[in-house]
């Protein structure tokens, strides 16, 4: 790779790395800050919350929480700007909203789930988007549920296996849709390789498919306006980007579909900033960096007449190799385009600035 | 015999020695010339000089030009003195013999140091090249490095300027966020004071508890907003529950492409396992434990063979071949009563499945085989297919050449081809 070239490209800058003693399973950026939260498990099998600031090239540890349970994910997608709650979900089911400056007792507190809660997701908060704030849970009995911090106890929707069915691990859920107040989707991804998309307006399911691979991430490329694209990961590396303007009554979404390495991809996450960019992290602790390219025609029609989506393409802007451990969860900075965290099974949690994104 | 060359002609000063030698029409080459620090030989067959110089000369300095039908040296002497003339006059043959041996192991030596020191010279180039290359490329690194480094503390500087400037924002909001609160607690308690009579409102002793100046005004402050923002929030959604099918996995690990072919042949084989095992557990609950042995339903059926019923027999195997479909001696049996009764189809299906399953063909099982093939055969003749039957009978016959019963009723058959042939 010659160097003029090489250098125009979006390159990932390491700016700054702390060592944990704890296995970090997710990491966030705190909105309107420069401060980020680390969650995880620690050795003793107590769930760890920690607050970091950035400060120059460092991190400096402002506050450490311990919990009793390994807490799994965390969101601050449904609290308002100025609460900044934190709501997590842990390995015992239990899923809580916290306010960081007294983390003592829950501001909320329900045990939703069995077991694990794999995959938590919040909307409706931080000034984005209209409607209820609300959080979905999906856990590794096999619910989705969602959940109105207003509402004690009870989920305010409920996604279960029919009776008798039996059950597959959730992993993955994510919220989209919410232009207005009343709509509202949820995608849940399972380890058999099931998508399904909910509609909360009509409480019914919408679509589902089959990819063939468990189901890693999902994530809609903007949480607040009318679903756009949508990009699933799984395992063996490979994700699919689906067109989500146009569905089809037989044929579901249009997507395309890339294999980017031979191991999983854990997660996608797209730029606040630029919905058609994101980075998925892969199981070889590889970040690799994609744009999409819409298609000149988002539609057309097939032999009934029938609408269908058209799907675009993608290409790869940058990959990097950082760590030898599956880098396990990835958050992008709400207010400084280019920023990242990432955490990693290697104990280290990484910031990371992502340069040339404007001339994009 | 070398024709010795003696036209020489030589002059000396203190440091050299010249030396003309006239070639009489011979072309010389370097190859003829041998120079050695005592020692001078010039040979171009036939011609021959030679020359044992009274002292010793620097060889390697010394120079010979060829030309002009002339070899010209210039030797230079080691030890500046004159010379009493140019070789050693009075030298004895061993002496000279000496020498000249002498002369051709020093030139030997002096080749071999050669060659050693251009090896020498040689690797000490390509170490210097290979040094050369590595110095420029960690040039070029060096220089991307940089380039990169330069990109780093770009994004540094422009981080620390933002977040410094969040700071700011932050505090200025803070400090906005009090302002507005002394607002609203003036507010209310003007409203408060109007709504007397109205279930009072407990917040006011909350609005005391202000612990930190910048942080906790933002949890108390929500105390007062929600008020406000709930009226424009839609109430929580009514609980509903959606049900949901998964597509069906057997197994309880994730799914993955690369597994599928695997998996599949799993399942494949645990399914021929339980059919064998448990046909019909429906049925199979009336019988007792013996009749569940498909060894003891063989031995009943090959009893009522003995006595002659043979539906019962057939049932018997029937059942026995349902436990167990890999018992050639079933089919066998089965085959045996069929034609019994006449089921001649019948027969010869069984008969070939016991022949499938009697592969490979080894000496154990030729009993059976031939069972097999005469059986089958016998329901081909009866059916009047009589070419099968023959072939079958022969097949017999090549298992167990010396059974006299199978060879009569092989003729038979001939005999009763070789008619239906005749008469058509």
């Amino acid at each position: 790779m010659s160097a003029a070239p090489g250098l125009e490209r979006p390159q990932v800058v390491s700016h700054a790395q702390q060592a944990l003693n704890y296995t970090v399973f997710d990491c966030k950026w705190v909105p309107r800050s420069a401060r980020l939260l680390c969650l995880g498990s620690a050795a003793r099998g107590t769930g760890l919350v920690q607050l970091y600031e950035l400060r120059g090239a460092r991190l400096e540890l402002l506050r450490e929480i311990e919990k009793p349970k390994p807490i799994k994910c965390g969101t601050f997608g449904a609290t308002s700007l100025q609460q900044r709650y934190l709501a997590t979900g842990d390995f015992d089911g239990n899923l809580n909203i916290w306010n960081l400056e007294a983390p003592e007792i829950p501001v909320y507190s329900v045990k939703g789930h069995k077991e694990i809660i794999n995959s938590i997701d919040g909307v409706g908060g931080l000034g984005i988007g209209e409607g209820a704030p609300e959080i979905v849970t999906g856990s590794r009995d096999g619910t989705v549920k969602v959940w109105d911090p207003r509402q004690k106890d009870t989920p305010v929707a409920n996604m279960e296996p029919v009776q008798g069915e039996s059950k597959r691990d959730c992993w993955t859920v994510a919220f989209g849709n919410a232009y207005n107040q009343e709509e509202r989707v949820v995608c849940a991804g399972y380890d058999n390789g099931d998508i399904k998309l909910f509609d909360l307006k009509t409480m019914s399911l919408r679509w589902e498919t089959n990819i063939k691979n468990g189901v890693c991430s999902v994530e809609f490329d903007r949480k607040d306006i009318n679903m756009n694209k949508l990009v699933a990961t799984s395992l063996e590396g490979k994700f699919h980007v689906f067109d989500m303007r146009t569905q089809h009554p037989t044929k579901g979404f249009a997507s395309v579909s890339e294999k980017a390495q031979k191991s999983t991809i854990w997660q996608v996450r797209h730029l606040p900033q630029n919905r058609d960019i994101f980075m998925t992290s892969g199981g070889s602790g590889s970040l690799h960096l994609w744009k999409y390219e819409y298609p000149a025609q988002r539609s057309k029609k097939d032999s009934e007449g029938a609408e269908m989506g058209v799907a675009g393409s993608v290409s790869l802007l940058q990959n990097v190799t950082l760590s030898t451990q599956p880098i396990s969860s990835l958050d992008w900075s709400p207010d400084k385009k280019g920023l990242c965290v990432c955490g990693a099974f290697d104990q280290t949690v990484r910031v990371l600035i992502v340069t040339k994104l404007n001339k994009i | 015999m070398p024709l010795w060359l003696r036209e020489h002609r030589w002059h000396q000063t203190p440091a050299a020695v010249f030396l003309s030698l006239p070639l009489r029409g011979a072309r010389a080459t370097p190859a003829n010339i041998f120079c050695s620090e005592r020692y001078l030989k010039v040979s171009i067959p036939p011609f021959l000089f030679e020359a044992i110089l009274y002292a010793p000369i620097d060889d390697t300095n010394s120079t010979a030009k060829i030309g002009n039908g002339n070899i010209f040296f210039t030797l230079y002497k080691k030890e500046p003195a004159m010379w009493d003339s140019l070789t050693l006059e009075n030298a004895d043959k061993e002496k000279l013999q000496h020498i000249r041996e002498n002369a051709v192991l020093k030139a030997q030596q002096k080749a071999r140091e050669e060659t050693e020191a251009k090896k020498a010279t040689q690797e000490e180039h390509k170490k210097y090249a290979l040094e050369a290359t590595m110095k420029l490329e960690e040039a070029e690194r060096k220089r991307i490095e940089d380039l990169k480094e330069k990109e780093r503390q770009k994004v540094t500087e422009e981080l620390e300027l933002w977040r410094n400037q969040q700071k700011d924002a932050d505090k200025y909001k803070s400090i906005q966020k009090e302002g507005e609160l002394h607002q609203e607690i003036g507010q209310l308690k003007e409203r408060r004071s109007e709504k007397i009579t109205k279930t009072r409102i407990p917040n006011e002793g909350t609005s005391k508890t202000r612990p930190k100046p910048t942080k906790g005004c933002h949890g108390s402050c929500s105390i007062f907003l929600p008020n406000a923002k709930e009226e424009e929030l839609p109430a929580p959604r009514s609980a509903a529950t959606i049900k949901v099918n998964f597509t069906p996995r057997v197994f309880p690990t994730a799914l993955r492409e690369s597994r599928v072919a695997e998996e599949e042949e799993w399942l494949h084989k645990q399914a021929e396992a339980r059919r064998t095992i448990s046909a019909d557990l429906s049925e199979l609950e009336d019988l007792k434990e013996e009749e569940k042995n498909p060894d003891w339903l063989k031995d009943k059926g090959n009893k009522m063979f003995a006595m002659g019923n043979y539906l019962a027999a057939v049932n018997a195997y029937n059942l026995a071949v349902r436990l167990n479909n890999k018992l050639p001696l079933l089919y066998l049996n089965r085959a045996a009563c069929h034609l019994k009764l006449r089921n001649l189809h019948k027969a010869i299906e069984d008969s070939s499945k016991a022949l499938e399953l009697l592969t490979p063909p080894v000496p154990d099982n030729e009993e059976a085989r031939v069972k097999a093939y005469v059986r089958r055969g016998t329901a081909f003749c009866q059916l009047e297919l009589y070419t099968e039957g023959l072939q079958d009978y022969e097949a017999a016959l090549k298992i167990d050449p010396k059974n006299k019963n199978i060879e009569k009723d092989a003729e038979k058959i001939r005999h009763l081809i070789q008619g239906t042939m005749q008469c058509s």
